[in-house]
């Protein structure tokens, strides 16, 4: 854990002091974030790792001015966020591509809404997308490609206006495990090529640690993060990374955290 | 392959060959059964009205035409404004939702009198009333449209720092479009229903005149013949509206059904 007094670094890049979201329901005030503190340096991957309904992706938002924070602080950048920011780009769960939009239209959909000039990113959106896979499927409809399809088609449509930071929300979670390791290998190429910062949520643990340089494990109950985990694997990686001593012991280690922390949630309310 | 063809002809041929037995056994049955002229006239005395009256028919359904095609645009503009604004809005939603809703129970028929007091006896009424119509429909399929765009779509433009405006025209209107088409279909048929009710109350003109006219002196094959030259004119303007859907498909490029996108 971070401790708060600590002053704000000159390569910091996303700051959360004591940040937290608590949600008005008929049954009572939900805490979904309760108090987190972090740090993210610019290029670095982080991800968050915890199980579902922890409050990571609210978590995640807060962090892209796409939910409010209830108390604490979220800086990024230096300026407290209250709203989406350009410098700041988004992938969410399902890949939200505009079914009426061939794919280099909207991958190009940023473009159009931010009046950037067209002609050069369009050249951009081509090599992004070449560099994904897609190349020849410029035209194609969305319903005319696969899950995984989409999903790349989504990472050129979240990079095409180049923000400095990306937030990724569980963004593999609905594809098969094939796809998957695919998609984690095109995201860290596109990654290494473009050196984003990277906040990456998700709740496999072997994703985390195959993508990230740091691992942040959320808990449920308080739902705070709990663990600050470095995963000093060199980079590149590749697949053949998954079969090391060192990746499978960093697994382990964050899989005893994770069931660590359930049992300390259902030793405090037995019955929740 | 003859079977192939067969498949693929049948939903033209099955209806066609079903309006042949249906008419054939109307005339026949009237006929046979002696049914007297003033109550039912056979399809045959029906189309030969139809032609002996053609040129009073024809210059009678244009003003029938002319009205629901003017009223029928005026309602479509009004109503997928009123829906627009009832979505961008939360006030306007909030201050006219439960009355578009209340109106709608309205027996709306029950006021077309209304409507000659106070826009007189002439077209401009039953214009009016056509528009008063037909307006509902469409502006609560607009606003069910309108608010049908997909919730991670509408994220993904809030994370691109996109205007309330470009949201509207670029996620929420063709989400919407799918919506729009579905009341407007509705509404195309129920602006002719407008136009001929107030022709029924006015009785100056069109073809709601010549059935009023028509039925008054016992003239049962007259008021046949007009019904299907409304049906004729019903046709012709809910082709017109699903010709335009076909183009918006085609322009999608996408499966689209009636509840919006697959």
């Amino acid at each position: 854990m971070l401790s708060l007094s600590e002053p704000a670094l000159p390569g910091e890049c996303i700051r959360a002091e004591k940040a937290w979201k608590i949600y008005d329901t008929a049954k009572g005030p939900v805490e979904a974030v309760a108090g987190v503190s972090f740090s993210v340096r610019r290029g670095e991957f982080v991800a968050i790792l915890g199980p579902s309904g922890c409050g990571k992706s609210t978590l995640l938002m807060m962090c892209g001015g796409l939910e409010a924070i209830t108390a604490g602080r979220i800086s990024v950048d230096g300026a407290p966020i209250a709203c989406p920011r350009t410098s700041i780009g988004v992938m969410f769960q399902e890949s939200t591509l505009l079914p009426w939009k061939s794919v280099l239209d909207n991958v190009m959909f940023p473009i159009e809404l931010l009046h950037r000039p067209r002609r050069e990113h369009m050249a951009r959106a081509r090599e992004l997308l070449s560099l994904v896979g897609l190349s020849g499927f410029e035209s194609h409809k969305p319903h005319q490609l696969s899950g995984g399809m989409r999903q790349r088609a989504a990472i050129c449509r979240a990079l095409v206006y180049d923000p400095d930071i990306l937030l990724m929300d569980e963004p593999f979670s609905a594809l098969d495990a094939i796809t998957r390791d695919e998609m984690n290998d095109a995201l860290l190429d596109i990654w290494t090529r473009y050196t984003k910062t990277a906040l990456f949520v998700t709740h496999s643990i072997r994703e985390a640690v195959y993508l990230a340089d740091r691992v942040l494990v959320m808990n449920r109950r308080p739902a705070t993060i709990v663990a600050d985990i470095a995963i000093p694997i060199p980079r590149p990686r590749d697949p053949s990374v998954g079969e090391t001593k060192l990746f499978n012991e960093l697994c382990s280690t964050l899989r005893g955290m994770i069931e660590h922390s359930h049992r300390a949630a259902r030793d405090v309310t037995p019955y929740a | 392959m003859a079977a192939i063809r067969w498949r693929a002809w049948r939903p033209i041929v099955l209806p066609l060959l079903f309006a042949g037995a249906l008419l054939l056994a109307w005339q026949e049955l009237t006929g046979w059964l002696a049914v007297s002229p003033m109550l039912l006239v056979p399809p045959s005395a029906i189309w030969s009205v139809l032609v002996q009256a053609w040129p009073v028919l024809l210059a009678q359904s244009w003003p029938t035409l002319v009205n629901s095609v003017v009223g029928f645009l005026l309602a479509s503009g009004l109503g997928i404004a009123l829906g627009g604004a009832l979505v961008v809005s939360r006030r306007v939603e909030q201050a006219f939702w439960p009355h578009v809703l209340i109106f709608q129970l309205i027996p709306k028929v029950a006021v077309a009198p209304l409507f000659i007091i106070w826009l007189g006896m002439g077209p401009t009424s039953r214009l009016a009333f056509a528009v008063f119509l037909s307006f509902f429909p469409i502006a609560v399929s607009a606003a069910t449209g309108f608010r049908a765009a997909d919730p991670t779509a509408l994220r993904l433009c809030r994370s691109l720092t996109a205007t309330t405006w470009q949201t509207f025209l670029r996620v929420r209107v063709p989400y919407a479009i799918p919506h729009i088409f579905a009341g407007l279909k509705v509404g195309v048929t129920v602006a002719i229903i407008g136009v001929v009710i107030g022709e029924f109350v006015t009785a100056q003109e069109g073809l709601g005149y010549i059935i009023m006219f028509a039925s008054s002196a016992a003239q049962t094959a007259l008021v046949f013949a007009t019904i299907a030259l409304l049906c004729g004119i019903g046709l012709l303007l809910y082709g017109a509206v699903a010709l335009g859907e076909w183009f918006v498909r085609r322009w999608y490029g996408a499966p689209i059904s009636a509840g919006g996108f697959e």
